[in-house]
């Protein structure tokens, strides 16, 4: 009989990555299973956590089941994109309008259209590192160049606008923003953001900002929408639901579309191509928008002094602060924080595996930060999700763990 | 000071590989109806097969399953889906005689679209081949494309009821060749293949080692005892991907809920699981609230069975359509076994058409009636259309009687001509 070869991936995939539910997660989910309880403080998934949606998303969105059987537009249903028209009208882009939107089942969805119908083989792309990896791994599906411009850790992880702009080349084809940022919780101030723009200007790059985070910000960090820096960039900015809203199993995200459309017709062509072939996103969800943006905003509740994500992230930055050797910026923004492990007290070879032996022994489960395609094993990230005893039963245990790694190391 | 001058830039283009995707199910002549209904006309649309626009209602019980699940489905799941679907799907293929389905061998997604892109994205390398049917959902043709493959296809033959010929498809069969694709119930020839059919084409991927594609998302929506079977029932050897969902049967396409089914010796594609496992990750996971519908729709009395019986609305729609097209001279078509759709091809002798998309947009000005031209279906003549048989009888009626008045027209210029 015929020995035939086995059925593997294609030959792409090998370069891609997306470790934020990968080995590692899965090492966790070996352990539960062996009956361990494991505190999973590695992705932003707030409903776990006891962070409810809005009651009005569901009530809103049980009401529109009936009307929610059928597919919809490709783009997303009138209202859905009318509230999120407005939403960017409110925020200073009085053209915003309806055509300008497209709805997705979450930004991820979204992401992987816009580069898809974007990216040839050889296109390069400008990426933050420390990044959300979904942006580094779909640009190398379709074969593109993830070139990453590095955040600049002693200045406050902020962009360096003269190092992002010497790795523009003939191939580059877009600029992407992460603000507020995922992982390292940085909400960019307006002269950063205003060179990213020109950068994008002086050498026709298409700007790419994800805003997931966008509404969650601490203590008069001013989120600024990239959009509304120009009108002569064309710029395309992600935002949705997921977070702001708390709900992110729902799927519901959108992109919208400003500066000089008129410049990226063809483009703009092939991003309605690419909507049409997944026939539409889930329509129950589209119905969760116009709730959402609309009225009362219940985030503020939570990143108010007081609020849970507020005193969840003061919690968690002060006691990874007293840790030794630990140092960490406080996040402006965001669900994230991003320690450094001096690596003259801690020298780690690998951060995966140092990440998967702190789950072993202590049962807590973080990112490694090569998982954002960041460039040394020094760094990891956790969610400040958990409530504020959980966060100190959590970061003592990593207490626990980074004083034996230490005293091993002092004693060899 | 002098200004500077400003620098003339090219314009934002597609990537070239959109160059060759084609989705023109929803494409341009969907547009043109847009803009004709924007002027004020009323449109009725035969285009696509979206139940809901027609008075198909989801059965009470997915709505209820999703309300009480809903203050639960907050947050992301597991990649796969969640476990009670999973345990649901497994069961499903348990019944049609799958005794080892696991949950484990289930994927849920976004509907069967996202799945059909993932799939073929973890699985091509550029110029890799897959064997497509023509006429073909062209979501299948368009998403190989994007991934770099190339869609070779092979030719369904309308004077054997429209069933796929075996030795055709395994002549197109080269080292390239990764996967072979079937769609059955078939989009858009309503044909439902018999048990020889189905094990020829397993076993053209048993001999040429190719994965089994088999795209079954009209199953539960037969006629007449037309007897749907599922391709995986047919051999244990050879790695089949199965895809359904409830878009149709349970007639909530707007919720997208579909799932994968991999069965054969999934221990032979670990590799490439693993590779699917990474893209589904990518997305995190399918929506939640519409995953919670599925233990709900699979389980229970199953309404289809109402509508596809004698006296059902989808049995009486396409009794109707079927004679009234047939009583138009010079069309010809053959009676659907299955899904939703009639393909009825025009005689060319007296309907000399040379573009198909171009007929179909003078029958949507001239009859404000919107089908689907056959190329839309990598169709490789201009004779044939594709029109629904979602609507009811009456209005059925209306508009192929309307149909028919365009097609006295063309004929009778053709004739003159």
């Amino acid at each position: 009989m015929e020995q035939f070869e086995d059925f593997t991936q294609a030959h792409k995939l090998r370069n891609v990555r997306y470790d934020v539910r990968g080995p590692i997660a899965e090492e966790a989910a070996r352990l539960e299973r062996a009956g361990h309880r494991i505190t999973k403080l590695n992705i932003g998934n707030m409903a776990p956590f006891g962070f409810d949606a809005p009651d009005s998303i569901l009530v809103d969105m049980i009401k529109n089941l009936p009307t929610s059987q059928g597919y919809s537009d490709s783009q997303g249903i009138y209202s859905a994109r009318t509230a999120v028209a407005q939403y960017y009208q409110s925020r200073g882009m009085r053209e915003a309008q309806v055509p300008d939107v497209i709805l997705g089942n979450g930004v991820s969805e979204l992401i992987t259209m816009v580069l898809q119908a974007l990216i040839n083989p050889g296109d390069e792309v400008l990426i933050p590192a420390p990044d959300y990896p979904l942006w580094t791994g779909i640009t190398t599906l379709c074969s593109g160049r993830a070139v990453h411009y590095i955040c600049d850790e002693e200045n406050q992880w902020w962009p360096d606008p003269e190092e992002v702009e010497s790795k523009v080349t003939e191939r580059t084809k877009a600029l992407v923003l992460i603000n507020p940022n995922n992982p390292t919780g940085a909400v960019y101030p307006r002269e950063i953001l205003e060179a990213m723009v020109d950068i994008c200007r002086r050498h026709n790059l298409i700007l790419l900002s994800d805003e997931i985070y966008e509404k969650i910000t601490f203590d008069d960090a001013e989120m600024i929408n990239a959009c509304t820096l120009s009108d002569d960039v064309f710029t395309i900015t992600f935002s949705g639901l997921s977070k702001t809203w708390r709900v992110a199993g729902f799927r519901a995200g959108w992109l919208f579309m400003s500066g000089p459309k008129h410049r990226a017709k063809n483009y703009i062509e092939g991003l309605n191509l690419m909507s049409n072939l997944r026939m539409c996103p889930n329509v129950p969800a589209q119905h969760a928008i116009q709730t959402a943006l609309g009225g009362y905003q219940s985030v503020e509740e939570f990143i108010r002094p007081g609020g849970r994500l507020y005193e969840q992230r003061n919690v968690a930055y002060k006691l990874l602060s007293d840790i030794e050797g630990v140092d960490v910026h406080q996040a402006d923004g965001a669900l994230y924080l991003f320690p450094r492990l001096d690596p003259k007290i801690y020298p780690i070879e690998n951060d995966e595996k140092f990440v998967i032996e702190l789950l072993r022994q202590q049962k807590i489960l973080v990112s490694h930060g090569r998982a954002f395609n960041w460039i040394d094993d020094n760094h990891f990230r956790l969610v400040t999700l958990p409530a504020v005893e959980e966060l100190e039963e959590a970061i003592a245990g990593i207490a626990d763990f980074l004083a034996i790694y230490r005293d091993a190391f002092a004693r060899s | 000071m002098r200004k500077p001058k400003v620098q003339e830039f090219e314009e934002f283009t597609q990537s070239p590989k959109l160059q060759d995707v084609r989705y023109d199910v929803r494409g341009p002549i969907a547009q043109e109806a847009a803009r004709l209904e924007r002027e004020g006309h009323a449109i009725t649309r035969l285009n696509i097969g979206n139940p809901a626009p027609f008075g198909f209602e989801a059965p009470d019980s997915i709505r209820m399953a999703m309300i009480s699940n809903l203050a639960d489905a907050q947050g992301y799941s597991d990649s796969q889906g969640i476990y009670s679907a999973r345990i649901a799907v497994a069961q499903y293929y348990q019944a049609r005689g799958m005794t080892d389905a696991d949950p484990a061998d289930i994927y849920l997604g976004n509907g069967v679209s996202e799945l059909i892109s993932m799939v073929l994205q973890a699985m091509l390398a550029p110029g890799d081949e897959v064997l497509i049917p023509a006429p073909d959902y062209p979501l299948w043709t368009g998403a190989t494309t994007l991934a770099g493959g190339k869609a070779v296809h092979y030719i369904c033959d309308e004077d054997n009821s429209w069933w796929p010929d075996p030795e055709e498809i395994e002549s197109k069969v080269t080292d390239r060749t990764k996967a072979l694709v079937i769609i059955n119930p078939n989009n858009p020839t309503g044909a439902v293949y018999p048990r020889e059919i189905l094990e020829a084409m397993v076993d053209i991927c048993r001999r040429h080692n190719l994965m089994l594609l088999s795209d079954e998302i009209y199953e539960n929506i037969t006629f007449d005892g037309a007897e749907m079977i599922n391709a995986c029932t047919l051999s244990d050897d050879v790695f089949t991907i199965t895809f359904s969902g409830l878009s149709k049967t349970w007639r909530v396409a707007g919720f997208r809920s579909g799932w994968i089914y991999v069965s054969g010796p999934t221990y032979r594609a670990k590799n490439y699981l693993e590779g699917l496992t990474l893209l589904m990750n990518m997305r995190m996971c399918a929506n939640v609230p519409a995953q919670h519908a599925i233990q709900a729709a699979l389980g229970g009395h199953q309404s289809i069975e109402d509508l596809v019986d004698p006296g059902g609305r989808l049995f009486e729609q396409r009794e109707t359509a079927y004679r009234l097209l047939r009583e138009i001279e010079g069309v010809d078509v053959h009676q659907a076994d299955g899904a939703l759709y009639l393909f009825p091809r025009l005689d060319p002798e007296i309907y000399p058409i040379e573009d198909d998309e171009k007929f179909v947009i003078e029958l949507l000005r001239q009859q404000k009636i919107l089908v689907s031209h056959g190329r839309a279906f990598n169709w490789i003549d201009d004779n044939h259309f594709r029109l629904v048989t979602l609507p009811g009888v009456e209005d059925l009626e209306h508009a192929i009687a309307g149909i028919a008045e365009f097609l006295a027209d063309y004929r009778d210029a053709a004739a003159r001509a």
